[in-house]
């Protein structure tokens, strides 16, 4: 049944979004290939404005469509009356995120590089316990509304995480890393080289003495202070009036060397696409340019109540209605290398892992993180992993004044492009 | 459905196979602010098959369309052929279970029988207290949520469950703000009930509005090593991450390590700590009468006495480590596979009342609700929701941001005082793990005393 036509007859506006996804998982436990799954899911998502009004609704159930129908009008009974205008077509950039590679890959491929990854890892360290997830699927996405949007995309994702524990006696240590990209990766062991260096690094123990010292935040220790910000540049909570950033565009709030884009016409990347879930042309959006606050993420409900054009960020999920969301969120490099960085060094602290990530009032800008794990830089070396650290602070006040972000940046944990940021001056806690 | 789970069940060449078809309503009504952001009702039907072939692995295959079960038997046990073993696996034996266990949630209860306009008028009704409470309040979050799942088991050892599972939620957060100060506060309840369980939650909108508003007010607290007493919302929490995980087998079943960090024998806490899992108690979130691989639950003993007594299984782990089954094997849905998890884990309760805890404690920290927390086997770090000094033997003022880390030997062994005042604690969310979010578990405990916890902090 056509759903767009029959509730354009009930309704002034009306979106329907399809989704259809396939996924394959090979899973390594312990060392060993012990698990592979497929996945096919598919489901039709609803919204209509009806008498000013917005409605939602999702099935997965393609055979209950019906009610579907009058779950979203129902909704739009009691839904609130938001000055929402589902978007007519807008031309959108070609974005590669479809790689036949990906879903060509076969399963013993997948398998030959789960154990290609096992293998690297208990070569440096036999007695490691090494889980890795490697995942390829296919999903399609076709957006339609009232006013002539039919923006239809796919996207070929692939990723491969791996978790490794290390135990000794009572210390424990787990260190996970992963790759994550829409275009095939000619060099998908680079996360598990990191993951190989870290181990080799770990094997050192130090202890540090609790004070304030310089600390270095490593690309993944990066998003301990990206993870706040996340928070406070997404336009719902500018809109509700929690961000501390609401109302400050223009202002510098940060260090010159802070730049902070969120970009999803990368081609490849984990978070690219054309268009949003919305039918929105993705974009680049400067948010923060040189300490600069220059804008915030909308999809199209939070622009509309804030009186804006959506950035093209509207993110959803089947059974959830749409929400602002970065894409691929990138905090720009410096032009120090992180050599010059680490030798600059007397005494201070190499973050790579927090444990808790997001936890706390992070709206705030406040953190305070145990740390998974850390080295421990004298005389401008590493000497070595410190163990029962944790670091506090709040990112609006310790990223005022940045002493030195590297020239090279990381991907970490999918869209995320993060370099290393060096901060002057932190508290920094060691059990006694 | 039943002949056609039956017909795919015989076709599978696995040597175990298992169906689960699950059949969900769900309604969610949502505020932001004063804005609704939804009411509105979704569907979402699909199925799992899981198959077993000893010498190879596990196969899986999930899907939305349940036209053809044969083809996806099929898929899955193609998928199990890929994988490879060097040892047998061996899954638990379990008597076969053949029950239909249907729920009433009572005349004019059931919130299937309740119009949108009702449960909007609930969760406006919550959302309302918050807004007018203050005019610091700048932002609200209510949610109203309930969710009825008819689902079907069947596996090729016999196994043919069919079941109803509903649940009824409830959210209230506020976020207060006074210029760049912002701070918040929710309160939750849930459970596997009818409509009146969330009704009359009026004190819980203003408990977090008031938490919310107080915490502006309080500072940053010092951070250092202090004599904390945590509160039974806080301690359950605290013994299902820090703990609990650990106990979960199929993180020691395949890791010689692990195992040796998680012998049975060895001394947990002292005398007086008894920490235990039970999903068998009726009227708690993660209670059930059988696990998701058909097993029975029951009350399990981690910590008996101080001393660790046992762990949680599915078949494969108990198989394989050859002790008793506990009824630990659970989805959050048919997308996914069960893994090991926790049901409802609680701290037994002590003798000592809360005024003795915290009387002979000159400088300490009274923490009280989560916020979050995570682990990393035997590191931890928790965030309590609200938290005060305790000063020469009094509570003494709020403060803020404190976050309890530390090392889970440590901790435990250095839990000095347990509480006469144990309390199943009925809150939303829940449990994260393999990619499964959130699991509805529950947690007790009463109030704990613990000595030399590290706070963050300026």
């Amino acid at each position: 049944m056509d759903i767009l036509k029959q509730l354009q007859t009930k309704a002034e506006q009306v979106e329907v979004v399809q989704m259809r996804n396939e996924a394959t998982t090979i899973e390594f436990e312990a060392n060993r290939f012990k698990t592979s799954k497929v996945e096919e899911t598919s489901g039709v998502a609803a919204r209509v404005v009806r008498n000013g009004r917005l409605g939602f609704s999702a099935s997965s159930d393609e055979k209950a469509l019906d009610r579907l129908v009058t779950n979203v009008l129902e909704s739009a009974d009691f839904g609130d009356e938001v000055p929402i205008t589902f978007p007519a077509p807008q031309t959108a950039s070609q974005v590669k995120t479809f790689d036949p590679a990906i879903p060509d890959l076969p399963v013993a491929r997948l398998v030959e590089i789960g154990q290609e990854i096992v293998d690297m890892i208990l070569s440096v360290e036999p007695a490691a316990q090494v889980n890795v997830s490697l995942n390829r699927g296919v999903q399609q996405v076709r957006i339609q509304n009232q006013a002539g949007v039919e923006a239809f995309f796919r996207r070929s994702p692939l990723s491969i995480g791996a978790e490794v524990g290390r135990i000794e006696g009572d210390d424990v240590l787990i260190l996970y890393d992963m790759l994550g990209t829409t275009a095939w990766e000619q060099d998908y062991l680079a996360f598990a080289r990191r993951l190989v260096d870290k181990l080799k690094l770990a094997r050192t123990l130090t202890t540090i003495d609790s004070g304030k010292m310089p600390v270095l935040f490593s690309p993944t220790g990066t998003l301990v202070l990206g993870l706040p910000l996340m928070e406070g540049l997404n336009g719902k909570n500018v809109f509700t009036g929690i961000s501390p950033m609401r109302g400050k565009v223009g202002e510098k709030l940060f260090d010159d060397k802070i730049t902070v884009v969120d970009d999803g016409t990368l081609d490849g990347k984990y978070g690219s696409a054309p268009y949003d879930d919305e039918g929105v042309p993705h974009r680049r959006n400067v948010l923060v340019e040189r300490g600069v606050l220059k804008g915030f993420l909308y999809d199209l409900k939070t622009a509309a109540q804030s009186g804006v054009e959506s950035t093209g960020n509207g993110s959803r999920g089947l059974f959830n209605p749409p929400a602002p969301e970065p894409t691929n969120l990138i905090l720009a490099g410096g032009s120090t290398p992180l050599s010059e960085m680490i030798a600059g060094i007397d005494e201070g602290l190499l973050v790579e892992d927090i444990l808790g990530l997001g936890q706390g009032n992070i709206i705030s800008g406040a953190f305070s993180n145990p740390l998974s794990l850390a080295f421990k830089i004298e005389k401008g070396e590493i000497v070595g992993r410190v163990k029962d650290v944790s670091i506090a602070g709040n990112v609006y006040d310790l990223l005022k004044e940045v002493t030195a972000v590297s020239r090279e940046t990381l991907w970490v944990y999918g869209g995320l492009c993060m370099p290393y940021m060096l901060l002057p001056e932190m508290n920094v806690i060691a059990k006694e | 459905m039943r002949d056609r789970i039956e017909a795919a069940l015989k076709s599978s060449q696995a040597d175990y196979t298992e169906i689960r078809i699950e059949q969900r309503d769900a309604t969610t009504v949502a505020f932001r602010g004063k804005d609704l952001e939804t009411a509105s009702a979704v569907v979402d039907t699909g199925g799992i098959v899981r198959c077993l072939c000893r010498n190879n692995g596990w196969g899986v295959a999930t899907f939305n369309s349940l036209d053809d079960l044969t083809a996806r038997v099929e898929q899955a046990y193609q998928c199990a052929r890929a994988a490879h073993s060097e040892q047998l696996i061996e899954l638990a034996p379990i008597p076969a279970a053949q029950e239909q266990l249907t729920v009433s949630l009572g005349e004019g209860r059931d919130f299937r029988g309740i119009s949108m306009a009702e449960k909007k008028a609930l969760a406006e009704s919550y959302n309302n207290i918050l807004l007018t409470f203050s005019s610091k309040i700048v932002d609200t979050q209510t949610y109203y949520g309930d969710s009825f799942t008819r689902l079907t088991f069947a596996s090729s050892d016999g196994t043919l469950i069919e079941e109803e599972r509903p649940m009824v939620t409830v959210v209230a957060a506020a976020i207060a703000r006074d210029g760049d100060n912002v701070q918040s506060a929710h309160e939750t309840r849930s459970g596997q009930r009818g409509f009146d369980f969330v009704q009359g939650c009026e004190h819980l909108a203003r408990t977090a509005a008031q938490r919310a508003v107080d915490l502006l007010g309080a500072e940053t607290v010092v951070g250092g090593q202090y004599p904390v007493v945590i509160d039974p919302v806080l301690a359950g929490v605290f013994i299902h991450e820090a703990f609990g995980h650990l106990s979960e087998s199929d993180f020691v079943y395949e890791n010689p390590k692990a195992k040796e960090m998680m012998v049975l024998g060895r001394r947990f806490g002292q005398d007086f700590l008894t920490v235990f899992d039970d999903g068998s108690i009726p009227g708690l979130r993660g209670t059930h009468r059988y696990d998701d691989e058909g097993t029975p639950t029951r009350r399990n003993d981690l910590i008996k006495n101080g001393i660790l007594v046992g762990r949680l299984h599915s078949r494969e782990t108990a198989a394989k480590m050859g002790e008793p089954l506990t009824g630990n094997a659970r989805a959050i849905n048919y997308r996914h596979p069960p893994i090991v998890r926790m049901t409802n884990t609680a701290i037994e309760a002590g003798t000592i009342s809360f005024e003795e805890m915290i009387k002979g404690i000159k400088l300490g920290i009274y923490a009280c609700d989560a916020y979050g927390g995570q682990t990393a086997l035997e590191n931890f770090s928790f965030s309590s929701g609200c938290a005060y000094m305790i000063r020469d033997g009094q509570i003494a003022e709020m403060v803020k941001d404190v976050i309890l880390a530390g090392n889970l030997f440590t901790t435990l062994l250095n839990i000095d005082a347990i509480g006469n005042d144990f309390q199943w604690i009925h809150h939303a969310g829940g449990c994260g793990k393999g990619g499964q979010y959130p699991l509805p578990v529950a947690f007790g405990a009463p109030h704990v005393r613990i000595q030399d916890v590290v706070i963050g902090g300026k």
